[in-house]
């Protein structure tokens, strides 16, 4: 009966060792994502080569342009909100009627326009589409030292616009305050679809497909080896890079890390993670932003994905009345401006709008939006790389090598731990819980996302860790 | 020892009987005793109810009239309209088909008549009246022949988003004037009453939050109470087949009988789970025909996929609404996409491969624009998408009116593209008095704009049914 039991106990010491074994090695298994080539011009691919000049590109406005929005402000037409409704119904429509007064009467687009050329900015056709990106190079290097290439990639409803006030702090760090040892060259693009670049008149143009893109950019402007930054789709965009192209990425930092492949871990985290944090890898700082779960994880979820959700199936649908209606259209982006910069906004009248950006800032993005038509074109990024739903690309069950370094903010929409982060970013060098600010952390907080990209970029150029991998 | 034994006996038997008979008179009285939704009360005016006034109950008639100036405002914004081109080989897979969108424009634009639509729209009398502090728009159509010795059944007939009491107009006739039109339905002649659910149409929108498809049953109770009706029959789809639910489990004694063309599942529970698995096998063990079989499955497709490509605008309406509707109150163009969307998916789901959404297949661009100026002129697209909100934050399945069974007379008609298939077996869960169940041959989620004569049909031969009971 025991040489029985001992023949079992082997056995399941066989099975387990087994699958052991299976799982270290499945995981060390490192495979790279594939470069997407693509054209996503109009009609057919021409035989001749692609024109692969860089063009200067300024903003340009018009007095038609603008008689044009004035006329649809004057012409808006409101609807009254429910009393009590603060902000829980979605943009309230007196506050915006404020918004739309100041647009109207104080808000100077052709100010906001020299603004915005102040750096310089080029487009370039890559993949038979043409690229929008800015390209700012320090306006002083000391004596022997390169300037570091650095790709910042934005998201949705933002734009380049967002990195205008991080970019003097990377370009320029003894100017404000910020130690000289590490300063970059900074290339902001804007995605296809968004802003100044041309959106993709076929198809199935995602993440990899704009990674890809990127990827042929930092080549064509001569950087062999540089780092990414990025959050929203940007987090995507320069995930997907550093898995097609590991050797070129010095360093990835992230200001959302987020996981799309949840498995039975993960599941037993969020059930006993209050309780047992330590067992499942979670600091108190984990705890204090994750729990209680159902409101901060699920609910919020479900109450703040509903554009995801129309964006990813019907976004020719919805884009459409946007970009018809500037006004609809503010109301629509700011709403996220206030949600996804602190939660707690909702229970404001004027959703917290004005606490952590400037009118200006606010509707010089909205604008950027408005004046290239792109509302459409921008939802369709969302049916791209969800529609066949989450967690189901082949890109989501790879891994990334690349250094990483990442950036927590609190207000985040929704906060991934270490613990879940680590098992796709296997090489995560830093990972800060930052003291404040939201989903939009360039532009509301660029100083501590700075001083954290320079910490990271910091820690990889003196262990030399691009090497490493 | 045997008399004790039987001393005993002549006191026990008796009161376990009388134990168990008192048991038994319980249970049966119980089961019997049917639970209605509490009727409750409600104030939607703006600011505080007033105490003192009574509220004023007289109908007053109304008619629908329009302006030069409301015609050429929606001219000039048809004429501005910002159009976006759609990725190659689109159709209708990215939502409405901006091409196909222009030809719509321009046909409101240049052809449609919105002075002769309204023309048309006040061919049947409309009212308004005041209860709980808002003014309920209906149309009311009397019979203009009643044959000797027949009876006029009274028949509520409430409309759904994104439609509107228009969408009775071809099957109002077939109701109060069937031999007319051929309809030879035995002795059955209705009056009939279309409301506009508050927010909806030329129906005031609540002013305060909360308001509900409860609130809007009683306010129809209430509503058909003041014209006179004692008992009364009910019919509706989409928001309709909740609201006159509603109004079954809250007032049974006043509804005669239910017909619904759409009927919401309750929650789903492990015997329901059980049932969809061995359905597809063995169909007939767990209650399911083969039309149930064919019109359900591949389940996950079905009921899962098709269901989550379609619901974006319920995600979205039910959480944010007054920033989804923004745009859409100042775009004609924008409403008109959004609506007509729905149109066309909801009628086929196939037309989601055809460039046009095969929209003109089944309805004419007259009757199509014709429900979105109702909208339009009205203002009313925000209200009526925070009916989504009112309803589902508190109650995110659907289900908690489940609890509550419908006994009285129900019959439904199952239309085959109906957005989603419920089986009769699944049905009796709620609705426990089913007369008629008919899978009709054809037609989708608009069953009274499509397809009047067959719902018309149905509706007079359940009527028939109840009738003889």
């Amino acid at each position: 009966c025991s040489s029985l039991a001992g023949i079992m106990l082997l056995e399941a010491v066989l099975v387990l060792g087994t699958l052991l074994i299976y799982f270290l090695f499945s995981k060390k298994k490192e495979e790279t994502l594939p470069f997407k080539d693509g054209w996503w011009g109009e009609g057919q691919k021409p035989v001749t080569q692609e024109d692969t000049s860089v063009r200067p590109f300024k903003v340009e406005t018009t007095e038609e342009e603008l008689s044009d929005l004035f006329r649809r402000l004057d012409q808006a037409r409101f609807t009254e909100p429910l009393e009590n409704s603060c902000f829980h119904y979605g943009t309230n429509s007196v506050h915006l009627r404020k918004v739309v007064s100041y647009w109207k009467n104080q808000f100077n687009w052709k100010k906001q326009v020299e603004i915005l050329n102040k750096y310089p900015q080029f487009k370039t056709k890559i993949q038979g589409i043409d690229i929008h990106f800015v390209h700012v190079k320090p306006p002083r290097l000391p004596e022997g030292q390169a300037a570091k290439p650095l790709l910042m990639v934005h998201g949705w409803p933002g734009s380049f616009y967002e990195f205008y006030k991080i970019i003097p702090l990377l370009t320029d760090p003894a100017s404000h305050g910020l130690g000289d040892e590490h300063i970059f060259e900074v290339i902001c693009p804007s995605i296809p679809g968004y802003g100044f670049s041309e959106a993709p008149h076929k198809k199935g143009f995602n993440s990899v497909s704009a990674a890809s893109v990127f990827y042929e950019l930092m080549l064509r402007l001569g950087f062999n080896e540089f780092y990414t930054q990025g959050g929203d789709w940007g987090w995507l965009i320069c995930t997907n890079l550093a898995q097609i192209a590991p050797n070129h990425v010095k360093g990835l930092h992230l200001n959302m890390a987020s996981v799309s492949k949840l498995g039975l871990t993960h599941l037993l985290s969020i059930l006993l993670g209050r309780y047992f944090p330590g067992l499942f890898g979670f600091q108190d700082e984990d705890v204090r932003r994750m729990f209680p779960f159902l409101k901060k994880g699920l609910y919020r979820i479900l109450a703040e994905s509903g554009y995801a959700h129309i964006q990813a199936t019907k976004p020719d649908t919805v884009g459409c009345g946007l970009n018809d209606s500037p006004v609809g259209l503010a109301a629509y982006i700011l709403e996220k401006f206030s949600s996804w910069t602190d939660m707690e906004f909702q229970n404001l009248e004027d959703g917290g709008l004005e606490r952590k950006f400037s009118l200006d800032d606010l509707l010089t993005n909205v604008m950027i939006y408005w004046v290239s038509g792109c509302i459409v074109s921008s939802m369709r990024f969302y049916k791209e790389n969800l529609q066949k739903g989450i967690g189901t690309q082949k890109h989501e069950k790879l891994s990334v090598q690349v250094p990483t370094g990442i950036a927590s903010f609190p207000n985040e929409i929704l906060h991934t731990p270490q613990a879940w982060a680590k098992k796709k970013y296997t090489n995560i060098v830093s990972f800060h819980f930052m003291p404040r600010g939201g989903h939009f952390a360039a532009f509301e907080e660029p100083e501590l996302l700075a001083k954290d990209i320079l910490q990271f970029v910091g820690k990889v150029e003196k262990e030399q860790l691009w090497k490493k991998k | 020892r045997s008399f004790e034994y039987s001393q005993k006996n002549a006191v026990l038997v008796p009161a376990a009987a009388l134990g168990l008979g008192g048991m038994l008179l319980y249970w049966l009285r119980s089961g019997r005793k049917i639970k209605t939704i509490d009727m409750g009360d409600g104030w939607w005016g703006s600011g505080e109810r007033p105490i003192q006034r009574k509220e004023d109950e007289s109908i007053r008639p109304f008619k629908i009239e329009t302006s030069d100036k409301e015609i050429e405002d929606l001219h000039r914004r048809l004429d501005h309209f910002r159009f976006t081109p759609h990725v190659e080989g689109a159709a209708f897979h990215y939502g409405f088909n901006s091409s196909y969108l222009r030809k719509v424009v321009a046909y409101w634009r240049n052809q449609f008549d919105w002075r002769k639509q309204v023309e048309m729209l006040n061919k049947y009398p409309h009212f308004h009246t005041t209860i709980e502090g808002i003014d309920i728009h209906f149309i009311h159509v009397k019979p203009s022949y009643v044959p000797h010795g027949r009876a006029v059944q009274p028949l509520l007939l409430v409309h759904g988003w994104p439609g509107s009491f228009y969408e009775f107009y071809k099957i109002i006739p077939l109701l109060t004037e069937p031999a007319r039109h051929g309809l030879n339905e035995g002795d059955v002649v209705f009056e009939v009453i279309c409301p506009s659910i508050p927010g909806y149409g030329f129906s005031e929108a609540p002013h305060q939050k909360g308001f509900d498809s409860i609130a809007t049953a009683r306010i129809f109770h209430k509503l058909m109470n003041r014209l006179g009706f004692k008992e009364y029959y009910v019919q509706g789809g989409d928001w309709g087949s909740r609201i006159t639910t509603n109004m079954a489990q809250m007032l049974p004694q006043s509804v005669k009988g239910l017909h619904l063309n759409l009927v919401f599942v309750g929650k789903q529970s492990l015997g329901r789970i059980i049932c969809i698995m061995l359905g597809a096998y063995v169909p007939w063990l767990v209650g399911l025909s083969r039309e149930d079989v064919r019109r359900s499955y591949p389940f996950m497709q079905k009921n899962f996929y098709d269901v989550m490509r379609e619901s974006g605008y319920l995600h979205i309406q039910a959480t944010k609404p007054d920033t989804a509707g923004c745009g859409l109150n100042d775009s004609p163009v924008g409403l008109a996409a959004y609506i007509l969307e729905k149109f066309s998916t909801w009628t086929d789901k196939s037309f989601l491969n055809k460039d046009d959404g095969g929209l003109e297949s089944k309805y004419s661009l007259d009757e199509l624009l014709t429900n979105v100026m109702i909208y339009w002129v009205t203002s009313s697209i925000v209200s009526s998408m925070r009916y989504y909100k009112e309803n589902i934050s508190k109650d995110p399945d659907l289900s908690a009116h489940s609890r509550y069974a419908v006994y009285v007379p129900t019959g439904i008609a199952a239309f085959p593209q109906e957005i989603l298939h419920v089986p009769r077996v699944w049905a009796k869960d709620v609705y426990k008095n089913i007369i008629t169940f008919s899978y009709m041959p054809r037609g989708g989620h608009f069953a009274a704009f499509e397809e009047p004569k067959l719902l018309a049909q149905d509706i007079m031969q359940f009527v028939r049914k109840v009738e003889q009971l």
